[in-house]
Order: C-alpha cells, then structure tokens, then sequence
C-alpha cells in the first residue's frame, strides 16, 4: 500500500499546479489520498467528494448522451477533475492555472490503481 | 365590421361558416379509426395476460421511467456518519495491507520506470530556467564530445561482404 502511495505521489509530483491525488468509493470515503498542503481542505471532505459518484455522474448519463465518464469543474482559483471508474472514483484537484488536458491524460498513469485497488479492495 | 380582414367573432358561434372554418370541420377527430395491430384477433389459448403480469409490467414502467427522471431536488445526499467513515476507511486499510507484498514489486517497477524516463515533465520550469548557467569547461566539454560523437555516427557505413538475396537450391 506504502508503494502504491507513492506511486501516486510521484505522478501528483508530475503536473504542475496538481495539488491533490484521492481514490475514493461512492460515499467519498478514501482508498488512497494524496495531498499537497497547499490543497484546498473543502476539495477534500467526503461530502465534497461524494457527490460526483453519488449523484452528478449518474444523472449526467441521463442527458442522451451516453456514459458519463468524466467532470471538470472550473472554479475562480481551482479546478477538479473527476472520473468514474465505477466502483471507484478518481478526484485530481488542482490550481486552476494547471494544464488540464495534462491532468486528464493521468487517467491512463493512474488506471493500474483502480484496477488494482478495485480488485483487492472492494468486495 | 366593416374592417378588411376582420372577422366576426359572432358568426363563428353561432355555426356559420368563414374563411377559418375548416373545411373538414371535425370530421378527422370525430371518425378517427380504431387503430387495431393486425395481431389483435389472434388470441392464442392461454395467452391471457394475468392481472399480476400486468401490474408487474406497470411496475416495471414506473420503475424504469422513475429511473430515467433527472430529478436532482428529489435526491438526499446519503451522508455517512463519522464512525461509519472511519470505520470503512480502515476496513479499506486492511484489506490493502492483505494485497500488499503482490503490489509491492509490481509499484517499485512502476515508480522506477517513471523517474528513469529520459523524457520526463519538469514541473516548475521557471525555477530551472532562472537557474545559474553551466561552467564554460563543462560547455567546451560537452560540445567537444558531443561533435565526436556526431563524426562517429557519420562514420558508420554498410560493408558488404555477402549478396542479401540468396537464392535456395530449388529443384
């Protein structure tokens, strides 16, 4: 798990102005957490988190349009990225000066994760 | 009245006709035909459909209409409770901890091969680039190896000893 962190850490190390790396389920609980002190903490509580998987995906693939796979969120002085990998969801928050087509390239770096993560940790 | 192109509420209730009118009055709606499948005088023995069967489906429509509604007010955010949060991140912790000596080597490979590229991101490239420049004998010496290095590569030529197509003994 220790190796996995790191794993983690060294890709958040990667893109400029990415604060924070966290692997959560459903409910926003985390699996694995990455921050840099500089993250903004409300990005990081669960309730925050939790309403991509629990509510905005789900009625996002709603519209007609397919699946959805992904959210960018544009705020005044971040950015978060979240992507459905269904059990699990990844959150990338980061400045809003961060190149984001950077940040969603990550998704194939951060797979291996979930996949593994998926696999061993969720029933 | 007297206006062109006016038209006169009165006549029109009262049953008359005018350019409104139309032609067909309701003639469309009132002798709509019964639109029938032309399955519907097959009724095969048995295949009456049961009142549960029929509640069932209508259940199934509502259940699959109610999921097809985007109805962001109706739905609670299923907030968990502290211990429960606690609880299942540490269940989570434990079940990593079970898997850890697979993923061990297989996140060492992986870190490694992520630091060693040749190409890598350089995050923060302002710091780099107001960095001090490099000594003059380490320049010399680079451009020195490097243009041997160069007069190497176009130095190296194809021999030719023996013939590329070789014709097999075919009898």
């Amino acid at each position: 798990m220790e190796e996995l962190r790191k794993y983690v850490a060294c890709i958040l190390q990667r893109v400029d102005g990415l604060l924070a790396i966290i692997i959560t389920d459903r409910d926003g609980v985390p699996l694995v957490k990455v921050a840099l002190d500089s993250a903004p903490e409300m990005a990081l509580r669960p309730s925050y988190l939790s309403t991509f998987s629990a509510m905005a995906t789900d009625q996002a693939g709603k519209l007609g349009v397919g699946k959805n796979n992904k959210i960018i969120s544009i705020y005044s002085n971040y950015q978060v990225i979240q992507m459905n990998k269904s059990p699990l969801t990844i959150s990338l928050i980061a400045s809003k000066t961060a190149n984001t087509g950077q940040l969603v390239n990550l998704e194939n770096d951060l797979l291996v994760v979930v996949n593994d993560l998926a696999s061993s940790v969720v029933d | 009245m007297g206006c062109c192109c006016s038209t006169d509420k009165d006549s029109n209730q009262n049953g008359e006709s005018n350019e409104r009118t139309h032609l067909l009055g309701n003639a469309v709606s009132n002798n709509t035909p019964i639109q029938r499948t032309p399955y519907d005088g097959l009724r095969y023995p048995g295949s009456v459909p049961k009142p549960t069967d029929e509640q069932s489906a209508l259940n199934k429509i509502l259940q699959q209409t109610a999921t097809n509604v985007i109805d962001v007010a109706a739905l609670d955010s299923h907030n968990l409770e502290q211990h429960e949060y606690v609880e299942r991140a540490r269940q989570y912790i434990q079940k990593a901890q079970a898997v850890q000596p697979v993923l061990l080597s297989k996140y060492s490979k992986l870190i490694l091969a992520k630091n060693s590229a040749v190409l890598k991101d350089m995050p923060a490239i302002d710091n780099l680039l107001i960095d001090s420049p490099i000594c003059v004998m380490n320049y010399h010496m680079m451009m020195k190896n490097s243009s041997k290095i160069s007069k190497a590569l176009n130095e190296i030529h194809i021999e030719h000893k023996e013939d590329l197509v070789v014709p097999f003994a075919i009898p």
